[in-house]
């Protein structure tokens, strides 16, 4: 009986600090940014409170507004198209071919370099050199940074970039959990190519197909270094994404009380889906 | 796998070394730019991708002292490195701690979904209550930003280690208890190097994140006239605005000291991320 | 394992003691000497302050001045503000986010500085019209201004014979000349919205009250009223630009202009540096916006670019104020005004840049206001919606949104000026 105070008490004396230490630079920042949500502070200075006008202000602000659609916009796009190319890419990589191991190791380096230097090299790339080619098979000529109809296209483009590599990487650890006796029982069926895809190994690598439509979903809606290094929010405010805008109003802005209530929203409106995306899949996992 | 037959898929293969062109590009671009002079770059593709007429150093010169590259360099690493450190011995404790009583005691099944749930919340609404309080107690400088990294990584680490810890059959700790060894023993000598593969997940996905990151060195350590890598970046783009020549050659400095400690590293970091994605 | 592991960790402590050492040494090591840290917002003046702390402090014995001139300077500073971590002086512009500190309460009274004497009152006069309502003190020194209109290719204009417009006619014909030439009239970066604001402000001082934000604020007019002419001039501007100008940002406007590739650019002088920096010989002029067919109507737009500001931490007044007269002495402002081809706002002969020679006559004769965007609140992002404007191209769209975000993002000032007035009405 003594012995197992002991390690309980061995388990609370480090459970305990450390919850603390999570507690002072998690929880208690997120309950202080609560508690401006419902000033108009500018960060500094003096300030008043307002009730719950910011709440109110928010679901009547039109750019508000239309920052939650790019932004969704944005990531149920771009997670459907790192999802397909990666899932593609992953089989590529996961048949008998020639360098397995060094293209691995190429197809992954946009994964390990910092977005904002990306970001950079792009917006060059989609300025100078994207138009010069679009001239030369007589196109207009024009950057796709510059057009309200595309720029989110380029944004798009370059998270997916990045993004393609990590979850490539997942998906090829989740076919080599398929073991090779599926397959031979699949093609005593007969199930070749597309169908040998849809009806075995999918269903096999669903675990992972959650994983990275989670993290792909939340990564793409805190979007922020993209936006910052490509278009900073243009053309015409087509491209303001939620952290941008909380950061870009909320911080450099006079905005802070305001932006604290959209970024507690924000906060709520992740949890959410990404509960939702867990239990959707999780049950689709559950029936198979 | 052998059993399908040695055949090579050469379609396969050259498709993909092809599609490597998409990864190629972008880095190639940059390099040619880093090493032209500004009267090279005529406003057309084939002055921008040709090669430089030499290939001179000059602009890398500039570009690290403009950036104050070796600070820098040296700040990013001992950030990244004691975050690393401290995250691997903090988290894989806590991980220990709840991944072996979540099951049965409410207050570990509390305590983690409590920490794992902090992974949603965005960085924007923590970040100005987290200046201010730094500020408060000292902490707004480098030992802060790894305080701070300790905190932020703290969800995603904790649900790997208890992932992991699935694994360790609880047979191992009794058969030391037997012994009378304490439990803390218990886990450094036995459990902490049996954990060793998930370190090297924890350590790879900490060490990118923390790398690569801005606003967190930005909003914290301003003012104390030190920079990161990436932060440097930043500095660049207003002083040498103009420049496109000096600034891509300060873009392949930030990129290659990561990328040398990829090739380096590959198949240890390669395993790190496929680790964490099974766990 | 055990041996490594225990190296580890002392080396960790080690880095961690080094880290924290290296954190306390910081401010000793001035013996006795007082130090003041200034801290300046203006990238491209880095080396200036750099040569100007060196020569401050191998004059001075007792004071030691420490220059800081972070990147993103703004951010930065507000974030020291957060943390209440204040510099002794800040170097700032003259526009909304002074009038936010003093409307905070954050800058300290300093008309009791002498040096005041020397700054033209014109200036002062437009800090004084920042604030949100009237207070007695002053809390900055004007050091510099700048000013904003059309820059030109001087040689470009001589070859061609072409003439300085006086009017808004005018500039219309001669943007038809340059194009029948074979020339692009002007070249925009408006990827950076920022840059929309510079023509916006040209065409506001000429075309709207000065005090138009104020106005608009005590419920008299709406911008939808007071604004009406400038969006269609933007517009026929816009016209004589070079395809795409949405795709191309400040930096790509600044290399084409020093290129030739344009013959006007319609920005302000802080440019120049920039423009220099991608060609050193180039010549450049610069005129007054002329926004009105009225010649008479057309100011210069013209406003504080640089201030000095004494926060009210400041533990020693008397010595930021000895760093002031320092950075205000004649040969110290001629030395900024070099480099910079900035206009000064201290009253004395000084040598101007060749780049202001079209805009001298009016800085002489004082015609001049200040930018309108210096009054609005960056929140609101007048900058994007100029931009929005200029794709879109609706002018009532653009101007009811104008002042229906106008009061929205202005709330709280509204009503501070309105308690203001009802307490000075009684």
């Amino acid at each position: 009986m003594k012995k197992i105070n002991d390690r309980q008490r061995t388990f609370l004396m480090i459970t305990i600090p450390i919850l603390i230490l999570f507690f002072c630079f998690n929880t208690l920042p997120l309950i202080k940014g609560v508690i401006y949500s419902f000033t108009n502070f500018k960060g500094y200075g003096s300030y008043d409170w307002v009730g719950i006008r910011n709440y109110i202000d928010l679901f009547q602000d039109s750019r508000v507004g239309k920052s939650y659609l790019f932004t969704f916009k944005l990531a149920v796009v771009a997670t459907i198209i790192v999802n397909v190319l990666s899932l593609i890419l992953a089989l590529g990589l996961n048949s008998k071919i020639k360098f397995k191991s060094t293209l691995r190791g190429l197809y992954f380096i946009p994964n390990i370099l910092g977005a904002l230097v990306v970001g950079y090299i792009f917006n060059y790339f989609f300025t100078y050199i994207l138009p010069e080619f679009s001239k030369m098979i007589g196109g207009s000529g024009d950057s796709i940074l510059a057009s309200t109809k595309w720029a989110w296209v380029a944004i798009v483009l370059v998270c997916a970039w990045q993004s393609i590599a990590m979850n490539t990487i997942i998906y090829i650890s989740g076919l080599q959990t398929v073991p090779e006796d599926v397959y031979e029982a699949g093609s005593i069926d007969g199930a070749t190519g597309f169908a040998k895809f849809k009806n075995l190994t999918f269903p096999l690598i669903l675990p992972f197909f959650t994983i990275n439509m989670v993290l792909c979903m939340k990564n793409f809606l805190m979007v922020f270094d993209q936006i910052m290094a490509l278009t900073k929010g243009g053309p015409a405010q087509s491209t303001e994404s939620i952290s941008y805008l909380i950061y870009n109003n909320g911080m450099s802005g006079g905005q802070f009380g305001f932006q604290s209530a959209n970024a507690v929203i924000f906060f709520i409106v992740i949890v959410v889906i990404s509960i939702f995306q867990m239990n959707f899949l999780g049950n689709k996992e559950e029936q198979l | 796998m052998k059993k399908y037959g040695e055949k090579v898929n050469w379609p396969i293969t050259i498709l993909l070394i092809l599609g490597l062109i998409t990864v190629a590009f972008p880095l190639y671009m940059t390099i040619m730019i880093a090493f032209k002079q500004p009267s090279e770059m005529t406003n057309n593709i084939h002055g921008i991708l040709s090669f430089p007429k030499s290939w001179s150093l000059e602009n890398f010169k500039e570009a690290m002292r403009v950036t104050d590259f070796w600070n820098s360099l040296g700040n990013s690493i001992f950030i990244t490195l004691l975050t690393v450190v401290v995250s691997i011995l903090i988290h894989s404790l806590i991980g220990y701690a709840i991944g072996r009583n979540k099951d049965h005691s409410k207050f570990y099944k509390i305590s983690y979904l409590y920490i794992v749930s902090g992974m949603f919340v965005p960085f924007a609404i923590l970040m100005m209550p987290l200046v201010k309080q730094t500020a408060q107690i000292g902490l707004d400088n480098m030992a802060g930003v790894i305080i701070l990294y300790v905190v932020f990584y703290m969800p995603m680490n904790v649900l790997l280690y208890t992932g992991y810890l699935k694994n360790i059959p609880i047979a191992l700790e009794e058969a030391a208890k037997v012994d009378g060894a304490s439990t803390w023993r218990t886990y450094w000598s036995i459990i902490f190097p049996l954990m060793k593969p998930m370190h090297a997940t924890v350590a790879v996905l900490t060490a990118l994140g923390t790398w690569n990151d801005v606003m967190t060195p930005l909003v914290i350590m301003s003012g104390s006239g030190k920079n990161t890598l990436p932060l440097a970046q930043l500095n660049f783009q207003t002083q040498f605005g103009t420049n496109y020549n000096l600034a891509f050659a300060s873009y392949l400095l930030a990129m290659l000291p990561i990328l040398i400690f990829y090739i380096i590293c590959q198949k240890q970091i390669l395993s790190g991320v496929v680790n964490g994605a099974v766990k | 394992m055990k041996r490594k592991k225990v190296k580890a960790l002392l080396f960790t402590g080690m880095l961690a003691v080094s880290a924290l050492l290296a954190g306390c040494s910081k401010d000793k090591d001035m013996d006795g000497k007082t130090v003041i840290e200034l801290v300046q917002y203006k990238p491209e003046a880095v080396e200036i302050f750099e040569n100007l702390a060196q020569e401050f402090n191998s004059t001075h014995e007792d004071i030691y001045l420490k220059v800081e001139s972070p990147n993103d300077a703004m951010t930065i500073l507000k974030t020291r503000f957060i943390r209440e971590d204040y510099p002794d002086i800040i170097g700032i512009g003259g526009d909304i986010n002074y009038s936010y500190f003093v409307d905070s309460e954050i800058l300290a009274d300093i008309s009791d500085y002498e040096g005041l004497k020397k700054i033209k009152q014109a200036y002062i006069d437009i800090l004084e019209g920042l604030e949100f309502v009237p207070t007695d003190g002053i809390y900055g020194v004007p050091y510099v201004a700048n000013a904003a209109g059309v820059l030109y290719n001087r040689q470009m204009f001589q070859e061609h014979g072409w003439q300085i417009p006086k009017t808004w006619d005018e500039l219309m014909q001669l943007c038809e000349q340059i194009k029948n030439a074979g020339i692009q009239p002007f070249y925009f970066g408006f990827k950076d919205t920022w840059t929309c604001l510079a023509p916006w402000n040209a065409l506001a001082v000429d075309l709207a009250p000065s005090d138009v934000c104020k106005q608009v604020n005590r419920g008299d007019t709406t911008f939808k009223k007071e604004y009406s002419e400038i969006p269609d001039k933007m517009l026929s501007l816009l016209q004589y630009g070079q395809n795409s100008p949405f795709a191309y940002g400040y930096n790509d406007a600044c290399i084409a202009f020093a290129r030739g590739e344009a013959a006007m650019f319609t920005i302000g002088s802080y440019a120049v540096p920039q423009i220099k920096s991608g060609n050193p010989e180039l010549d450049i002029d610069s005129f007054v916006m002329p926004g009105s067919n009225q010649a008479e109507e057309n100011v210069l737009n013209s406003g504080v670019d640089l201030q000095f500001c004494i926060t009210k931490e400041c533990k020693n007044k008397e010595a930021a104020y000895k760093v002031l007269d320092f950075l205000l002495s004649h040969d110290m402002v001629q030395m900024y005004l070099d480099e910079q081809m900035a206009v000064p706002c201290v009253n004395e002969q000084f040598q101007l840049a060749s780049i202001l020679d079209g805009m001298k006559e009016y800085i002489e004769e004082g015609r001049m206001y200040d930018y309108q965007d210096h009054y609005y609140p960056s929140e609101m992002a007048v900058d994007a919606q100029i931009q929005t404007f200029l794709i879109e191209k609706d002018v009532d769209k653009f101007l009811e949104k104008f002042d229906r975000d106008w009061l929205r993002y202005n709330r709280d000032i509204i009503q501070k000026v309105k308690d203001y007035e009802k307490s000075q009405g009684k």
